[in-house]
């Protein structure tokens, strides 16, 4: 992920600048925040196009166009934002509850990428900053790592769904 | 030197017109996904003429036939 890299390096340096720019380290949060939220949303609706193409190939080719609209259409992920609820509600659709929650690792996880999407509405819509101020690199760093966290819990989930409703392997594991 | 990533996909442009086959759908590329379909196959996010507003859908290459421009 060099873009993510390269973001959180500028955020890092204009957080340390000496005389300190705070407006410019402001913006290098919002942006960094803004990005990572659109890079897990990105993954998230690449795993659920794969899914749903694994799928779609094992229908008749006459009927394919009629299951690829359906999965597309009202898709949340396209405009909204992707917290727990529009992932649940787009995954739903493979017939099974997408339950991140029973993890106990997914617990912080899902509370950072709560803070994460709140943050991101505050940043693309240029809210107001909280009273206890913009999050640190630290934090941000810990959001990353979240996501990469769910991401990953999500493709298993998905995997051994796909596996199950297919009776074999829906990609290479 | 292209790729062969690079040439799949030169020859398909985003506001290209298609036709999806097994259907009378017509409509214009609006995204390339990426290699996201069975085997690494491209898929393409396809804008579908419709009234009264456009339905979307997501296919794979095999799937579009190339029409004319429009003038």
């Amino acid at each position: 992920m060099p873009n993510l890299r390269e973001i959180d390096t500028q955020c890092a340096a204009s957080l340390g600048l000496a005389p300190p720019n705070p407006r410019l380290a402001e913006e290098n949060v919002r942006g960094y925040v803004v990005f990572l939220s659109a890079h897990f949303q990105g993954f998230c609706r690449d795993l659920y196009a794969e899914s749903a193409q694994v799928l779609v190939a094992r229908v008749r080719r006459s009927l394919q166009l009629v299951f690829q609209a359906q999965f597309i259409a009202q898709h949340a992920l396209d405009h909204g934002n992707p917290n727990l609820q529009n992932l649940k509600r787009d995954f739903s659709r493979f017939g099974f509850n997408l339950e991140l929650a029973t993890d106990p690792a997914n617990t912080i996880r899902l509370q950072h990428l709560a803070a994460l999407n709140e943050w991101r509405n505050i940043a693309a819509h240029h809210g107001v900053v909280p009273a206890g101020g913009l999050p640190s690199v630290a934090t941000l760093r810990d959001w990353w790592n979240s996501c990469d966290g769910l991401a990953t819990a999500q493709d298993r989930i998905m995997y051994n769904e796909l596996r199950r409703l297919l009776r074999r392997q829906p990609w290479p594991p | 030197m292209a790729t062969r990533a690079d040439r799949e996909k030169q020859s398909w442009n985003l506001g290209d017109r298609v036709r999806l086959r097994y259907s009378n759908w017509v409509g214009r590329i609006v995204e390339f996904r990426g290699p996201l379909g069975p085997g690494g196959a491209q898929i393409y996010r396809i804008e579908v003429e419709s009234d009264p507003e456009p339905i979307y859908t997501e296919v794979r290459e095999d799937q579009l036939i190339r029409l004319p421009l429009e003038k």
